[in-house]
């Protein structure tokens, strides 16, 4: 975030409307970096068009406007600082076609099993739930173009601080249980998932993804009706939402509703825009390119890197200088589980383990805390965060850059005012 | 994979405890974003087709600064990637109007045709007005049908609201002319105020036939 030179303009913003408030007395908490950004949705992005709005959409609390329609909403992140489970109403909401359903009856709605498969199946969301005993998992689901708004050079898109991310308990059936009562044919490739939103022009290709088979009939993908205990709410998939835990969330198809396995090596064709042209990383080692080029060849984004944040305070905010102060944040990765999470306070200089909190599983948010002392240390600092997953990934200390502005994972700085 | 296999009745009876009776209607709110007014003539293409499949602010949130070359080719990625019916000489209008009013271009130093200024006096044409040739340049159809909802109502649904109406065609006239929003839902009409008040009346009196 520090290396992104938009950033000053804000910071030194947001630390005048932090005086205000302190002086009205209004905040004396670490967090009120944050309390002071939520009054204004102040982001630590800059549009051409200004600040974005706080909007309330129905089953959510206000959310930040990406767009209106189709609609996408981000999670104000001080969410993030008050537990490793997105509530439902505060989990981000993002649509890439117009035409989305705003009706739906559950008892009537169903799910196709078609394609290269023994026998095609018409399910409904009963029969789902009577194939076997339900699973569940606690998975984060986030943005592929999640904080795409400090991509330097800048990017078109959408453009998005921190907060395309939520993590939830998702229960339903697993995918492969499904696939397998269908059966799958022996030439089958790629499993291809479509939900109900539809394009408003016919020339516009529908919003489709696909997984390989293997993955489909061997990973952990879910077909979900419940998220932390309730209904799926409406704008993030109600009834039925394909998860894919440790896949960016472009792979989490909402209100599904056709499943088709096909026989093709990869899914091509006018409905296949968002597998075969977007959603692609460059296809090397560090799916990147030099800042402002093109990638020769692409392959589709998957799986989440490690990222980690610091929730208790901002990108500007104040912190005590007393002993005792006790940072705490999240991690996660795509999968393979958190395993350190460090903590710098003098800019990368120093660095010391958190503590982690309650292991929700591998695909989870993993809270983090650490109490550190800034007792005569009055002035700015810059504290950083890090986490090494047990793979041995870790993030790096640079930014990378690709054309679409995916997969964001920088060690994150916070520019602090100790006082 | 290790994922926890839990006891069916328990989740079950934990959902039914935790949930309440789940709307599966939902209204979202209006749509509210506008574009920059220019007198530009990309402004009015840039109302007329980028409202077609989605709102203002997919625009006024993309980043400062962002140059003529660079929003022409999103214009273009819109007409090639995803079906925009807007044609090649339309790409780089709206381009130019997209890149002075959110990005680093500058009027003046745009070239003539962009900025409109080359425009010449239409030759004189038959006085007939053909309606389906409005349509289509327009776009009209991109968002209306003959006989169903797109994004704005199907023509015979305005039609048949307004049959007993004896203001109906004065009415028609006026949304078309100035646009709006609200009396058929959420997502604004623009305004397409450059079209000439018989084509404008021949326009009404076509839906209003349906």
């Amino acid at each position: 975030m520090s290396h992104d030179v938009n950033k000053t303009w804000l910071s030194r913003r947001r630390f005048m409307q932090g005086a205000g408030l302190m002086a009205a007395g209004a905040a004396a908490s670490p967090l009120f970096g944050r309390q002071a950004r939520a009054a204004s949705v102040e982001e630590e992005v800059r549009f051409a068009g200004g600040l974005r709005e706080l909007v309330q959409y129905p089953q959510k609390r206000p959310l930040i406007r990406v767009t209106t329609r189709p609609p996408h909403l981000e999670t104000p992140f001080e969410v993030f600082n008050h537990g490793a489970i997105t509530p439902n109403d505060a989990f981000f909401v993002r649509y890439h076609l117009a035409n989305i359903p705003l009706s739906i009856d559950p008892d009537s709605y169903r799910l196709s099993v078609k394609g290269s498969v023994g026998s095609e199946l018409s399910l409904s969301l009963a029969d789902l739930k009577a194939l076997g005993s339900p699973v569940e998992v606690v998975a984060v689901n986030q943005c592929s173009g999640n904080s795409r708004g400090f991509s330097s050079p800048r990017v078109f898109g959408a453009q998005l601080s921190n907060g395309a991310m939520g993590n939830a308990r998702w229960v339903g059936v697993p995918l492969k249980t499904v696939l397998a009562k269908a059966g799958i044919n022996a030439g089958a490739h790629q499993v291809v998932f479509n939900g109900l939103d539809t394009p408003v022009l016919p020339a516009t290709s529908d919003f489709r993804k696909s997984l390989d088979i293997e993955h489909a009939l061997h990973g952990d993908a879910l077909l979900a009706w419940s998220m932390n205990g309730e209904d799926i709410p409406l704008l993030n998939g109600f009834p039925l939402k394909l998860i894919v835990p440790g896949y960016f969330g472009t792979y989490w198809v909402k209100h599904l509703s056709e499943i088709e396995v096909i026989e093709a090596p990869e899914y091509t064709g006018h409905d296949a825009f968002f597998m075969a042209t977007a959603y692609r990383l460059p296809d090397n080692d560090c799916l990147c390119v030099a800042p402002g080029s093109a990638a020769a060849k692409t392959k589709p984004i998957a799986q989440l890197p490690v990222r980690s944040f610091i929730t208790s305070v901002a990108n500007g905010g104040v912190l005590p200088a007393k002993h005792g102060v006790e940072l705490k944040g999240i991690a996660f990765d795509g999968g393979a589980g958190i395993d350190l999470v460090e903590l710098s306070i003098d800019g990368g200089r120093s660095w010391r383990a958190a503590r982690l909190g309650r292991d929700l599983g591998r695909y989870s948010f993993r809270e983090w805390s650490l109490a550190v002392s800034l007792a005569g240390q009055k002035g700015a600092a810059t504290l950083m965060v890090r986490a090494t997953n047990r793979s041995g990934e870790t993030q790096p200390d640079q930014a990378t850059w690709n054309p679409a502005g995916y997969r964001r994972h920088v060690v994150e700085s916070y520019n602090v005012t100790i006082a | 994979m290790n994922l926890p296999t839990t006891c069916a009745g328990l989740l079950l009876a934990a959902a039914a405890m935790a949930s309440h009776a789940a709307p599966t209607s939902i209204t979202l709110p209006p749509e509210t974003a506008a574009l920059k007014v220019s007198t530009l003539p990309g402004y009015a293409i840039a109302m007329q087709k980028c409202a077609i499949c989605h709102s203002a602010d997919y625009i006024q949130y993309q980043p400062p600064a962002m140059s003529l070359a660079q929003w022409t080719g999103e214009a273009a990625k819109m007409q090639h990637a995803y079906g925009a019916p807007i044609s090649d000489d339309e790409v780089k209008l709206v381009g130019a109007y997209l890149a002075v009013a959110y990005g680093s271009a500058k009027a003046e130093e745009l070239a003539p045709e962009l900025r409109g200024a080359a425009v010449v006096a239409a030759p004189a044409v038959a006085q007939t007005v053909d309606v389906k040739q409005l349509l289509d340049a327009n776009a009209c159809l991109g968002c209306h049908a003959i006989d169903k909802k797109i994004v704005g109502p199907a023509y015979r649904d305005v039609a048949a609201r307004y049959h007993a109406d004896a203001d109906a065609l004065a009415k028609v006239q006026a949304s078309i002319r100035n646009g709006g929003s609200g009396k058929w839902g959420a997502v604004p009409m623009p305004p397409f105020a450059q079209l000439k008040p018989e084509e404008v009346k021949a326009l009404a009196e076509f839906v209003l036939r349906q």
